[in-house]
């Protein structure tokens, strides 16, 4: 259960999943820890998501050469 | 006169006033941090955002055994039940052009000068340089909108093998962007 806990935090566990891993995140203290930890890290892959196009007035800059 | 109809609407309203101040003192502590976090994800829609805001918010009202938590895990906790309600909307809504085809990690870092763009260039370093097997699933899962058993199906290995994975791949790249000095 505990290795649950890098895909909870991505929010990418399947519905019923998600759900048990909450109701074990209540009382794992070991996962609320790396909760904390991990928390940002989708945060910076998110950069990745975005960057290509960070906003619509802001052409990456790889398209425009 | 009726005691026990008396006794529920005062337990009522008490409870009500109750509920509406630990609403209010959650949007005041968590309210602003929250929505700038969320708005990072939603493209900059700020309607979407304050929706988020909102439902993340009402499902920690609702779940008092959260709220005893100290403010770092409570914090962690609201920035992962907001984003899985902002994969979800993605998933129902339609997607942005731009967000129809993730990128591949090769032309994810584009140089524009911004510190974005420099951090980006770290996290595509970091994923990059991480086994095969551990950036797939990151990739085939979070980058891709996708949920563990669908990532399982097109890599064709059981649920578990991607969860697990997705573990230490995650603990990984997180000590990579650590190291680099860009971990949160």
């Amino acid at each position: 259960m505990h290795d649950g806990v890098a895909a909870y935090v991505l929010g990418v566990l399947d519905d019923s999943e998600h759900e048990a891993f909450e109701r074990h995140l209540e009382v794992c203290e070991q996962c609320q820890a790396e909760l904390v930890e991990l928390a940002e890290v989708p945060d910076r892959l998110d950069e990745l998501k975005q960057a290509p196009s960070a906003s619509e007035d802001d052409p990456p800059m790889s398209m425009s050469r | 006169m009726c005691p026990v109809l008396s006794h529920l609407d005062g337990r009522f309203e008490s409870a009500d006033a109750e509920a509406e101040h630990r609403i209010a003192v959650l949007y005041q502590e968590f309210g602003g941090p929250l929505l700038r976090h969320v708005r990072k994800s939603t493209g900059n829609d700020l309607q979407w955002a304050e929706d988020v805001v909102q439902e993340t918010l009402v499902r920690a009202w609702r779940n008092s055994a959260r709220l005893q938590w100290e403010p770092g895990l409570l914090w962690a906790w609201l920035l992962t039940v907001a984003r899985r309600i902002v994969i979800d909307g993605r998933r129902r809504k339609s997607v942005r052009p731009h967000e129809v085809e993730p990128p591949e990690v090769d032309m994810m870092a584009v140089p524009d000068g911004s510190e974005r763009a420099l951090s980006a260039i770290v996290v595509a370093d970091a994923l990059r340089s991480l086994s095969d097997e551990h950036r797939e699933v990151i990739e085939q899962t979070y980058l891709r909108d996708r949920t563990i058993s669908e990532a399982a199906a097109i890599l064709g290995i059981p649920p578990g093998t991607v969860k697990s994975r997705l573990y230490y791949g995650i603990r990984a790249l997180r000590e990579l962007l650590r190291d680099k000095g860009v971990a949160g």
